[in-house]
């Protein structure tokens, strides 16, 4: 019985986590597909595989890194079951466009166009790092790279995404 | 001695990089710092873009059950929903359960964090300029936490007298207007207590350890969506003591 209270509170515990991260790692997901069906799917399955795992989340506190690799494997997974080609980005964001321009303003539209745009090796650690909120020695243990290597990635992002977006770039240091 | 390029470098790579000689430039270099503030403002406006409205069933308190559905299921099978329905009245009992909970003591503390919104209207403001790192830290070290940066913008930060304790009061720009957050160390509570008073719609949350997280809208947003923005905020904490 007591036991069984035990794992109650344990699956609550973990329910709540879920709910709590859920809303960013599909957006995670999202940036990391460009494809907000997949992303569901994603998300969804990890939370599965999460869910089946959660004895081997030992510290909550890790719990971020810990849903964020398990998302990267199912989306690799993903990608390797279903084979998918490569699509024009136009044809991206033009599929994507309710979700892009939402309700909001157009700045920001224009600014998530420019994301689509970036190659997923900037755009992966932009988003966790803006995103997500890892530091860079946690984006560079999750995309196995060194920390040098991870600052180019972010700084070539960040470089690109402005010239895209059309802001003034004088001031910004070359490589 | 930094020199202009590498801080710019530095900062396209990571714009709150606390760095102490990263800071040094910035704080000698006019240049510098002008450019330090524009790429803040681009900041804010990348962070926004990324954290793109989910459609409601994505955030439906609901959606984070699992298992969801078995990995070949369909995805509206109508078994799901059955198990959608009832999860959900039970995270509706729960929730109702927490709000029929509230004790004296509890209604008090709502009361007193009310009170000292409406005394600093002035952190109300909307702004995309977020509080620098370094000084963000101060705020937070006392009460022995960071924030991981998943919580959104956070553009006020003091460190306030509340009943006897200095307790980071700090405003977050959310898709749903400013959000107010005090991390309340020293108060804790037994259940979620939400409050609708003189206009501020809040929940306060217990924190495990930690006292409770109080988390107020001028009225803006629904109690879900105060629900969903205390849960990221606490998500993105991370306790240091």
């Amino acid at each position: 019985m007591k036991d069984q209270v035990g794992g109650n509170q344990k699956r609550a515990r973990f329910q709540a986590l879920c709910q709590s991260l859920r809303p960013d790692l599909l957006r995670f997901a999202f940036w990391l597909s460009r494809d907000h069906a997949l992303a569901e799917d994603v998300v969804q399955d990890s939370m599965l595989r999460a869910w089946k795992a959660q004895d081997s989340l030992q510290d909550e506190a890790a719990a971020k890194p810990w849903f964020l690799t398990i998302i990267r494997r199912e989306y690799a997974r993903s990608f390797e079951r279903k084979r998918l080609v490569t699509v024009n980005v136009d044809e991206l964001i033009e599929r994507e466009e309710p979700m892009l321009a939402a309700a909001e303003e157009q700045e920001l539209a224009e600014m998530r166009a420019a994301l689509f745009t970036l190659p997923d090796e900037y755009r992966e650690p932009l988003a966790l790092q803006v995103l997500m909120g890892l530091s860079t020695a946690e984006i560079a243990r999750e995309l196995n790279l060194s920390g040098a290597a991870v600052l180019t990635r972010l700084f070539r992002a960040r470089k690109q995404l402005r010239v895209l977006c059309g802001v003034d770039t004088t001031l910004d240091p070359q490589e | 001695m930094m020199d202009c390029i590498r801080c710019r470098q530095s900062l396209l790579a990571d714009p709150h990089d606390a760095d102490p000689h990263l800071r040094e430039h910035l704080a000698g270099c006019g240049e510098c710092s002008r450019y330090a503030e524009e790429l803040l403002r681009f900041e804010s406006r990348l962070e926004r873009a990324l954290r793109l409205p989910l459609p409601d069933s994505a955030q439906r308190p609901d959606a984070a059950v699992v298992p969801l559905r078995a990995k070949s299921a369909p995805r509206a099978a109508g078994h799901r929903k059955g198990w959608l329905a009832m999860a959900a009245s039970v995270l509706l009992a729960l929730v109702v359960g927490g709000a029929l909970w509230l004790s004296v003591p509890d209604r008090s503390l709502a009361a007193a964090v009310v009170t000292h919104m409406a005394e600093e209207p002035q952190a109300w403001r909307r702004t995309e300029l977020p509080v620098p790192t370094p000084e963000l830290r101060e705020v937070l070290r006392n009460s022995h936490l960071r924030l991981a940066g998943g919580a959104g913008i956070v553009s006020y930060a003091s460190s306030c007298q509340f009943r006897g304790h200095r307790v980071p009061h700090l405003v977050i720009q959310s898709e749903s207007g400013p959000v107010t957050v005090m991390v309340l160390v020293h108060e804790p509570v037994a259940a979620p207590v939400n409050f609708d008073e003189q206009g501020y719609r809040g929940v306060i949350v217990p924190v495990t350890g930690h006292g409770s997280l109080a988390v107020l809208t001028r009225g803006a947003a629904d109690a879900a969506t105060v629900g969903h923005i205390a849960a990221r905020v606490l998500a993105s904490i991370v306790w240091t003591g």
